[in-house]
């Protein structure tokens, strides 16, 4: 009982996602095995984005420079791999996860030091990011090493699983649970995940019971950048380049933390809804692209069903809160 | 108490100087082991300045803070907490979105310690995997407390602890505090409520304007001393004054009647009436069903059987607004939900006037200035910090919320709990308020969780107990002892006034 | 929008989308990543005249969005689970996409990139010669100014391979005449807005200039000029319906237009169809050459005159079609309604 109410809002989104996979199938009924693996492959940039802006919310901030944080890390990877070894690519990757956790970093001291407001110190991060990204690679360029370039493609073969059944588990999706588990369960269990739920959820409260508030803060803007970094490093995975105009990233971060039913404000939700939510979200322009829906009309479908999710969701929460109340 | 004992906590000569206002100019303490001292003072006087010195979340301009005789320069909370210091603020400390399990984690607090002390408070049964934003309020202080013994500290320092908490639990609180005297714990004790600190104290600091002015023992008879030193001697004396007898209350239809109210599972089938020109007293421990009452009566909630009459008129509020246009004005226990924190005083004391005005028109500036300032004397409200009403100390806030209605000429004001947290001289100034206001053919419906003060302004009083009214009092014939066995449901029916 | 409608109501009644349909009525995907500009949207119309006109296709399904290579390559992959038989893409970027456009390949999906070439082997690449447009404008201006002056350079956006393929022809152009002064260069991100403040912000320093090259955000830098009383210098623009009125119009504008037609994305549909009926050309690149319309000699202006047409949004470019690849008329583009609709 406690999980079913403590998980409602992910069971909700996975069940949103199921009923979007079978109108997928109606709508197009040889959508299969290969659709899943492109839908997994389309998502990975947005998952890592959505990733790095949900721990941020939760801490009680927003980062408006995850985009831009991920255009300067592809640009880097690209700049830096092109003509690399694939031996040299491997540090070459690792560098450029600690470079992402710089700059996730400092962003947080900047915030804490400056105590100016988080939003606009991370606009202001947001230009200046999107210049360097520039000042690294002024157009689209540079190079992915293969095995890179290798993991998000195809699927997973399973010794013992039929091909047929183990084509569905994309690598890209594999590549996702992997970065972020390895980072988000440990973080989950330790003392300075707890002391971010607490941050977000009351900081005051937090400062008095003695939660080191600034580190904890810089902390998680750090694992933002971290994240933005994974996401960075995808976005050269997938397209062989690096670009130095950041995409849509950072508005459909804040748009998947939203509808993945972590609360703006603060201290409540976890990575699993958001990217579900960013499934949900790459899956209805997919069945919107089946469609041949006029392009015009799919942003506004798109803003509706987030819209009309959180909505319905606040509505039912409301409900589940004032029944347990009764 | 000798004096070459070394004491546990020593604050000596502590300043603190906020731009122009010196908060605190030459503050001093003194905790030994195993004693509880009160640390007393009117609002405004540095009393959480010097708390906040204390606990680590200031720095002092100058003096000292030692802890066992060691300096103790205080950079953070969790400085202090190192320290063996551990506070139990005003408000709760508990982390809303987080269980009680996890709150606990977040300060290495051993469970087991910390469900003992629940039990000893009283709710040994409640689930650590309980949200603590879904606690009620008092469970939250007792969480608070329970969490801070856990932690066996040496000098435990209770702001306000008890101010939230129903009679009976406080008595659980001052039982567990008593104890930890044996433990050779020290304990600062803050509360404005004297029969709490004679119960429990040792001796009382007082604080005014920034410094210690008196340390007393407690012995009998000491309040009044005491109040002397907190006000500096310029108390008036007549505003303990004894209620007006119910017989010469104004004719006519009465202002306000509710008929049958029923709203929810906690209220059930209540009425009464409140006259012109009375103010009639609500007591009730803690949930008892008087929050669904205001709620209802300010248009805050719709009843579920029952209504209301104004003036003899039927009414039915969609709308808080309804409420106001009705001449029924709410004022909340809860500060913060009333006012305009970062506006001007100005600006929230006019806010009622605003809402008069068409969406669009122009505020009538002149007059709402003359209304504005008038209140601001009638009330006086201190002015010091023109600036933000966050900025006023707790009484001076209470004041703003009272003063918008009664600058807006409402007839009839709702007030819940208007005296929690606020000092005794601001306390002993909304008394007469009331009664001159009531004087002046306004009524006043007055909830206070602290029995002494009904007699002090209320006419007559009624008494509700699980949702029902089960006792109405001249006030003038209720003592406190009276009024809380009819609290608890004791002494059902007693003579029955109107 | 009826075509949505119509597939909804097949759901509804849970038949699906018939398959197995005529040889002919061809399905074509389409790709395109920059929303809300004249140009783009031309290409857009284009394709869907040409769809049209050719009596070969039966439906088309546009992804049409503000987005990154990424956002590409998710739109490409949904249109081969769509199962189209060609895809026309105006590509974001020319190495980006290799993965996605392979993978259409493999499917047996013709993929034509329009606009901007692919480095993809398997695709078919048709698009306007932009080092060419570049060089063909600036070589003009450079010569009307009698090979030496100080010329203001209008750049596209960063980072765009046509922007960079420009700047190659542009520096090609004034290698040949070294006396010419670049004085100032900027990039107008081919915002409309941006580009006519850049201008206004550069004649408020009041350092003189000889002329101005833009990157197709022309008819703006004309008002700039005239809004803020400057003397007009010669201006290099593109075929835009609003500068190429202004050429004939403006009194003393001394200018040039370079075609840089949008229906390039018609041209697509048509080698599309080509290629699916079993005619592919014998190069997999194809480049549509620009002609430059200049308005001081007779004969130019009698082919600006011609290609005036009021109808045309003052931002779609006036070369509304190819001759040799589009085939529909003035009207159809215009209509902007492809098969179905």
């Amino acid at each position: 009982m406690g999980f079913f109410r403590r998980e409602s809002w992910n069971l909700g989104l996975v069940a949103i996602l199921a009923l979007l996979f079978v109108l997928t199938k109606v709508v197009q009924p040889n959508y299969g095995a290969s659709g899943i693996v492109g839908l997994a492959q389309a998502a990975l940039p947005f998952a890592f984005a959505a990733a790095a802006q949900a721990i941020v919310v939760i801490v009680g901030g927003i980062d408006l420079s995850i985009a831009s944080m991920m255009a300067v890390t592809s640009v880097a990877a690209a700049v830096m791999m092109e003509g690399a070894s694939e031996g040299q690519a491997f540090w070459i990757a690792l560098f450029i996860l600690a470079l992402g956790t710089a700059m996730g970093a400092l962003n947080g001291i900047l915030i804490v030091l400056t105590r100016v407001p988080d939003i606009v110190v991370t606009l202001a991060m947001l230009y200046v990011w999107e210049g360097v990204a520039l000042m690294i690679l002024k157009a689209p360029g540079g190079g992915a090493s293969d095995w890179l370039m290798g993991l998000p493609i195809g699927s997973i073969p399973l010794p013992g699983v039929p091909e047929s059944v183990s084509s569905f588990l994309p690598k890209a999706l594999l590549l996702l649970v992997v970065c972020i588990a390895v980072v988000w369960v440990p973080l989950k269990r330790s003392k300075l995940g707890l002391q971010i739920y607490a941050i977000g959820s009351s900081e005051q409260a937090a400062y008095r019971t003695g939660v080191p508030v600034k580190r904890s803060k810089v902390a998680a803007y750090a694992i933002a950048g971290l994240f933005a970094a994974m996401g960075g490093l995808v976005l050269t995975a997938s397209t062989g380049i690096g670009a130095p105009i950041p995409g849509p990233y950072l508005l459909a971060s804040v748009a998947a933390v939203v509808l993945g039913g972590v609360v703006l404000g603060g201290g409540r939700g976890g990575l699993l809804g958001p990217i579900i939510a960013v499934f949900i979200l790459r899956l209805v322009r997919t069945i919107l692209t089946f469609l041949a829906v006029d392009p015009n009309v799919t942003t506004i479908v798109e803003g509706t069903i987030m819209v009309a999710v959180v909505m319905v969701g606040g509505v039912l929460a409301l409900r589940g809160r004032r029944r347990s109340a009764a | 108490m000798s004096d070459e004992r070394i004491p546990l906590l020593e604050a000596s000569n502590v300043t603190k100087i906020f731009g122009a206002v010196r908060a605190l100019t030459s503050a001093s303490l003194e905790l030994f082991s195993g004693e509880i001292v009160a640390l007393l003072g009117a609002n405004g006087a540095g009393k959480s300045t010097l708390v906040n010195v204390l606990t680590g979340a200031i720095r002092p301009d100058s003096g000292h803070v030692r802890i066992r005789g060691r300096e103790f320069k205080a950079a953070s909370p969790t400085d202090a907490r190192q320290s063996g210091l551990i506070p139990v603020y005003q408000e709760s400390s508990m982390i809303p979105d987080l269980s009680v399990a996890d709150n606990l984690r977040l300060t290495n607090t051993e469970p087991a310690p910390f469900r003992y002390w629940l039990g000893e408070l009283g709710i040994g049964q409640l689930g650590l995997d309980e949200e603590a934003g879904g606690l009620p309020l008092a469970t939250l202080r007792i969480l608070d407390l329970a969490r801070a013994l856990a932690s066996e500290p040496e000098v435990l320092l209770l702001d306000e602890m008890t101010a939230a908490l129903p009679t009976d639990l406080v008595r659980k609180v001052l039982d567990v505090i008593r104890s930890q005297k044996a433990r050779d714990c020290g304990i600062i004790f803050i509360s404005h409520r004297f029969v709490e600190v004679a119960a429990v104290c040792d001796r009382a600091s007082v604080l005014r304007d920034g410094r210690t002015v008196g340390n007393l023992a407690i012995e009998p008879g000491v309040e009044d001393r005491i109040v002397d030193m907190m006000l500096g001697g310029s108390i008036d004396a007549a505003a303990a004054r004894k209620a007006k007898s119910a017989d010469d209350r104004a004719p006519g239809l009465p202002r306000l009647s509710a008929k049958g109210l029923s709203a929810g599972t906690n209220l059930a089938d209540v009425s009464f009436e409140l006259h012109r020109g009375e103010v009639l007293g609500v007591v009730a421990l803690e949930g008892q069903g008087q929050d669904e009452l205001f709620e209802v009566l300010s248009g805050f909630e719709k009843p579920s059987g029952g209504f209301i009459e104004v003036e003899g008129n039927k009414v039915s509020f969609e709308h808080p607004a309804d409420a106001i246009e009705a001449g029924l004005a709410y004022v909340p226990g809860d500060r913060a939900a009333a006012l305009l924190m970062q506006r001007s005083v100005r600006e929230n004391i006019a806010l009622p006037f605003s809402a008069q005005v068409s969406a669009w028109g122009a505020i009538p500036v002149k007059r709402e200035g003359e209304r504005v300032a008038e209140a601001i004397e009638r009330l006086q409200i201190d002015t010091r910090a023109q600036g933000e009403v966050r900025r006023l100390s707790g009484g001076n806030q209470q004041k703003v919320t009272i003063g918008r209605w009664i600058a807006t000429g409402t007839k009839t004001l709702l007030l819940f709990d208007p005296t929690r947290g606020i000092d005794i001289r601001t306390k002993r100034q909304i008394y007469p308020l009331m009664r001159k206001f009531a004087k002046q053919g306004a009524s006043v419906l007055y909830y206070s969780s602290e029995l002494e003060e009904i007699p002090l302004v209320c006419d007559r009083v009624i008494v509700i107990f699980s949702g029902r009214i089960v006792d109405t009092f001249n006030a003038g014939d209720a003592d406190e002892s009276t009024l809380m066995r009819a609290a608890h449901g004791l002494a059902l029916s007693s003579a029955e006034a109107a | 929008m009826k075509k949505a409608l119509s597939v909804l109501a097949a759901v509804a009644i849970g038949i699906g989308l018939p398959s197995g349909v005529l040889a002919s009525d061809y399905s074509i995907g389409v790709s395109n990543t920059v929303q809300g500009n004249g140009w783009r949207e031309q290409m857009i119309c284009a394709i869907k005249a040409q769809a049209l006109s050719s009596g070969k296709v039966s439906d088309l399904n546009i992804a049409h969005r503000n987005t990154d290579a990424a956002g590409q390559l998710e739109d490409i992959r949904n249109l081969i689970q769509a199962g189209v038989d060609a895809i026309i893409i105006n590509p974001s970027n020319p190495d980006g996409l290799n993965a996605a456009i392979q993978e259409a390949t493999d499917a047996g999906i013709v993929v034509v990139a329009v606009d901007q070439a692919v480095s993809a082997p398997t695709a078919y690449v048709l698009s306007n010669n932009q080092e060419e447009y570049a060089y063909l404008g600036a070589k003009w201006l450079f010569e009307q100014l009698g090979g030496s002056g100080d010329v203001v350079y209008m750049r596209g956006a960063a980072g765009a391979s046509a922007d960079s393929d420009r700047d190659a022809g542009f520096h090609r152009a004034h290698d040949e005449h070294p006396d010419v002064n670049i004085i100032h260069e900027v990039f107008t991100g081919w915002q409309q807005d941006q580009g006519k403040q850049q201008m206004l912000d550069f004649l408020a320093t009041g350092i003189p200039l000889d002329g101005v090259w833009t990157s197709g955000i022309d008819n703006v830098i004309v008002d700039a000029f005239l809004e803020s009383d400057s003397p007009l210098v010669p201006i290099v623009g593109a075929d835009n319906a609003g500068f190429v009125g202004m050429l004939s119009s403006v009194d003393g504008l001394v200018g040039a237009a370079v075609t840089n037609p949008g229906s390039v994305g018609g041209a697509g549909i048509a080698l599309a169809l080509n290629i699916l009926g079993g005619d592919a050309p014998g190069d997999r690149t194809v480049l549509v050459d620009p002609a430059l319309w200049e308005n001081q000699t007779e004969e130019g202006k009698a082919t600006l005159a011609a290609a005036e047409n009021p109808n045309l949004d003052p931002e779609w470019p006036v070369s509304v079609s190819i001759p040799g690849w589009t085939d529909y008329s003035m009207e159809q583009i215009i209509a902007c309604k492809g098969p179905g609709e």
